[in-house]
């Protein structure tokens, strides 16, 4: 709890209906999307980037503990104040200030939530192509701390591939600005892209300079069956290989069928081993091509069949056996963990029968999802948080998956973030040096570590 | 629920955040604390005695700044329940506490009492023209409620059921006509428009006599009330001998429908309620069913339409509704932004509610002038009421009609 006067100070700089303090309120904001709990001793929320310079000279003067949050949505624990202090929330701070057709960008500040982008854009044409399943939701700054990914991502790249430039206040209480924001020249050394994906643990982002890119006239959406999990993931490879980008990948296996199948009755075939969900975009003249030459990869890796949406309405069917996956899985049973590492593409395949092994190894159930175009798994660890071994059982699984990525060459973190979750793996993944020089930056923007501390960097 | 089972329900919630996309507190207020997630967490840490359930009063701010409109329950990815949970937990503070003073008096002394209703409306009348407003809009929440009066029809319906019922020996259809309280006192036009529209679709009217659905009741978790309502309408209805039970209040609808969850646990009255369910319909989806009659006259202006939650949400009605207004000759049908989002009247949510109320009607209004329609059309006459009070308060040269109303007008009747 902070005594009155600091609160005092707080209210000068935000207005007081910006300020919260009090015991209840303040519980709703001690979790993001993630189990891990931090309550702060005051949340604020800033309106202006001015706001969030004072905010930042008065945590340094205090010592207080900083967190931003945007729309606490992280699943890596990114947004809770772990070792509380303010957290400083900055959805309220969500204006679009600029669109510009000719050139393709929108100029927006940090608390935009990514859905009202996408709904800027589209009039022109336009869309802001980083799409993470939590778009209708999370805001742009939380996209920008985690570099975001989404369905699309395979074709389009990550949140860091789409940001131009970005204003930042950074712990000192100075306003920085960066790329294009900063200068159209690239004569600089430009601070946006490892901004990206430093999880907030750098600066405030207060306004972001994006990219948009035009939406392409024409979609094909298909599904394929595998009687084989592994030839799932080699058709993915295959398909690659070819030349062709599909927008999206995306592998089910058996467990996640059943359970779809169970929950939302869509003629799915039970016994099925693996489907394939794909999407391509393009001028019909590019789908012409790119479209036989995913059927022939699909044979080539022993389909049992494939299916080819006609219309929109068969396109919405086919998308709504992944769209169902997360309601499923809650009937199976009542608590889960998402796990979210990487691997390089080719490995894909091991990967995907190795994760089903360590299921049957321990007796669990695992559903696997797997963003497969950009060797993204997602194993779903399904268990009963009532039974403590089963929580148990789930650590140690989750400790062998990390480790099986990690020997196939892989990575910890696709899209959910290091946060708390993961800080203790750093060391496993990243080499003494790397993590070492990663500290110098962080002590280069926050000496006192006071800046969304304990995430990311162990 | 049992204590055990709503812990459960509650820990269903993996936090996602996807009901901050639909909740309007939240889309007023960007505050967690109002917003499915948040109050579901306090009530989580309330049932787990990490905080006092019952003696919080933020934590019941919270919980009763909730609207009841079910939005999140809908879009949640997990299908928490979330308004059955917070019905729950109202229901448990009334039983600990009772209900407060004022709510106590305005559903008890007046929604479970047809009469003093009755009389309540001749009073109010008789204030609006006599000019003695001013004298009460001193008090607090004499204040709101009444700036949320409708203009008081000088009749009742059911005064006026003499006149405007036929008797139809011969007709095709015999339907029971379900009169809800707001109707009956504050838009007996309405009323009066579904009976004519009915008959004029051959379908014999009867008018049971029966009490209040029990929605404000169960809205403030006045759980032994409501029971008492819901168990004399299911005696009454189940007697009757007709095809089908028409809704023309989406709220009363919905609240019917409920009463099969309500009686879970006690067979007879579960079986009666399960009857009543079968047989009731919402004035358009049996309109449309009927291969009902189009109106003749044009009416040439534009509309758009606001969904109701317990329409949309509750009775699940939504095409029908805008199905008949698009057949009506001459009308141009235009949809607003956030249709399905509620108004913020929920009930008399505005009476105890008001800022929060205000500023969710203020985001109604703005979508409402973004379509330049002339008419906001709507099926729930607490969602008229509130409606109504935007057009006065932000001085929209608007109309809010019930769909019906506009039907009857079609028809020339
Ligand atoms: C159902 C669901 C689906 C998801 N799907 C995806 C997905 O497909 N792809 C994906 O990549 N992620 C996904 N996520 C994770 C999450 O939504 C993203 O990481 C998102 O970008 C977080 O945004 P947010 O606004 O909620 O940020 P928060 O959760 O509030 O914060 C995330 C991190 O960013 C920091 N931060 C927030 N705002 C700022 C700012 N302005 N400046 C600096 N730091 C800031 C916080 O300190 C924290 O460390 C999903 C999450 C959920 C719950
Ligand atoms: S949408 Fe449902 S599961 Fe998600 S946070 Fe809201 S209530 Fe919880
Ligand atoms: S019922 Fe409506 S007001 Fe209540 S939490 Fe859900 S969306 Fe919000």
């Amino acid at each position: 709890m902070l005594n009155k006067s600091l609160v005092n100070s707080l209210k000068q700089i935000v207005g007081s209906e910006n300020v919260v303090t009090g015991r209840i309120p303040l519980f709703t904001y001690s979790y993001d999307a993630s189990l891990f709990p931090g309550r702060p001793d005051v949340v604020v929320f800033p309106t202006t980037t001015e706001m969030v310079c004072a905010l930042f000279h008065f945590a340094a003067e205090q010592g207080l503990n900083v967190t931003p949050r945007g729309a606490g949505t992280c699943l890596s624990g990114g947004a809770v104040a772990s070792e509380g202090g303010i957290v400083i929330s900055m959805n309220k701070m969500n204006r679009i200030i600029d669109i510009n057709q000719v050139n393709r960008t929108i100029l927006v500040e940090a608390g935009v939530i990514n859905k009202s982008i996408q709904a800027a854009a589209e009039p022109f044409g336009l869309m802001f192509a980083p799409d993470p399943a939590s778009l209708n939701v999370s805001t742009i700054g939380g996209n920008i701390a985690e570099n975001a990914g989404g369905i699309r991502g395979v074709k389009y790249g990550c949140t860091k591939d789409h940001v131009l430039g970005l204003e930042v206040v950074i712990p000192s209480g100075e306003v920085v600005k960066t790329g294009q924001l900063l200068s159209i020249s690239d004569a600089q050394i430009d601070l946006s892209y490892f901004l990206c994906g430093s999880e907030g643990t750098l600066g405030i982002v207060t306004k972001a300079l994006l990219a948009l890119t035009p939406i392409n006239p024409e979609v094909v959406t298909m599904t394929a069956v595998f009687n084989d999990l592994g030839d799932a993931g080699d058709c993915v490879a295959d398909i690659i290989a070819r030349g062709v980008t599909p927008t999206t990948m995306e592998i089910m296996d058996n467990t996640l069928i059943k359970a779809v199948e169970d929950y939302a009755k869509l003629g799915l075939p039970k016994d099925a081993e693996a489907l394939l969900l794909l999407e391509v975009d393009g001028f019909s003249s590019e789908l012409k091509t790119q479209v036989p030459s995913i059927i022939e990869a699909f044979q080539k890796n022993r389909a049992k069949n494939y299916s080819i949406a006609g219309n929109e309405q068969e396109r919405q069917a086919l998308w709504k056996a992944r769209r169902s996956a997360n309601g499923a899985l809650g009937k199976l049973k009542p608590s889960m963990v998402v796990q979210d590492v990487v691997v390089p593409r080719d490995r894909l395949a091991a990967m995907l029968r190795n994760v089903s092994a360590l299921a049957k190894k321990y007796g669990i159930i695992i559903a696997q999802l797997a963003h497969a175009g950009d060797g993204n798994l997602h194993p779903h660890l399904l268990y009963d948080h009532r039974v403590p071994q089963e929580a148990e059982v789930i650590e140690h699984v989750c400790d062998e998956i990390f480790k099986e990525a990690l020997a196939q060459g892989g990575t910890l973190s696709g899209e959910h973030g290091i946060g708390l979750e993961k800080v203790k793996y750093m060391p496993l993944a990243f080499s003494q040096e790397s993590i070492s020089y990663m500290k110098q930056l962080k002590n280069a923007f926050d000496p006192e570590s006071h800046f969304n501390p304990g995430k990311l960097l162990p | 629920m049992k204590h055990m089972e709503l812990v459960e329900t509650i820990m269903k919630c993996n936090r996602c955040a996807a009901c901050h996309d639909v909740c309007p507190t939240y889309k007023i207020s960007g505050d967690e604390f109002s917003v499915a997630r948040g109050r579901l967490r306090l009530l989580r840490m309330g049932l787990e005695n990490q905080i006092n359930l019952d003696a919080e009063p933020e934590l019941e701010r919270f919980v009763n700044e909730c609207l009841l409109c079910k939005a999140c329950e809908v879009n949640c990815p997990s299908n928490v329940p979330t308004t059955q949970i917070i019905s729950d937990i109202r229901a448990r503070h009334t039983a600990k506490k009772g209900l407060p003073l004022p709510k106590r008096f305005l559903y008890r002394g007046f929604f479970s009492n047809p009469r003093r209703l009755n009389l309540a409306r001749k009073l109010a009348r008789l204030y609006q023209k006599s000019g003695a407003q001013w004298l009460i809009k001193q008090a607090g929440i004499m204040k709101e409620s009444n700036n949320l009066m409708p203009d008081m029809p000088n009749f009742s319906v059911r005064d006026n059921l003499p006149f405007v019922l036929n008797e139809m020996p011969e007709a095709k259809h015999k339907v029971a006509y379900f009169l809800g309280c707001s109707i009956n006192q504050f838009f007996s036009n309405v009323g009066i428009a579904t009976i004519k529209v009915l008959q004029a679709n051959d379908c014999a009217v009867i008018v049971p006599e029966l009490h209040c659905c029990g929605a404000p009741h169960q809205s403030a978790g006045d759980l032994e009330e409501y029971k008492r309502l819901a168990r004399y309408n299911l005696d009454k209805l189940s007697e009757l001998d007709v095809e089908a039970i028409i809704v023309d209040c989406a709220t009363c609808g919905a609240i019917l429908k409920e009463y099969v969850e309500l009686f879970e646990e006690e067979t007879e009255y579960r079986e009666k309620a399960v009857k009543i369910k079968n047989l009731l319909a919402d004035i358009s989806s049996y309109l449309l069913q009927l291969g009902y009659s189009h109106g003749e006259k044009e009416i040439a202006c534009t509309v758009t339409y606001h969904d109701p939650c317990h329409s949309v949400r509750g009775l699940k009605v939504s095409d029908a509704s805008r199905e008949i207004l698009k057949n009506i000759p001459g009308i141009s049908f235009v949809e607003m932004r956030e249709a399905d989002m509620c108004c913020g009247g929920a009930g008399s949510y505005g009476i105890f509610h008001p800022d929060i109320s205000r500023k969710i009607l203020q985001r109604k209004m703005n979508n409402y002038q973004g379509t330049g329609a002339s008419i906001l059309v709507t099926t729930c006459p607490a969602c008229m009421m509130q409606l109504k009070y935007g057009m006065r308060t932000y001085d929209i040269s608007g109309q809010v009609k019930h769909l019906v109303e506009i039907l009857a007008e079609s028809y020339g009747i």
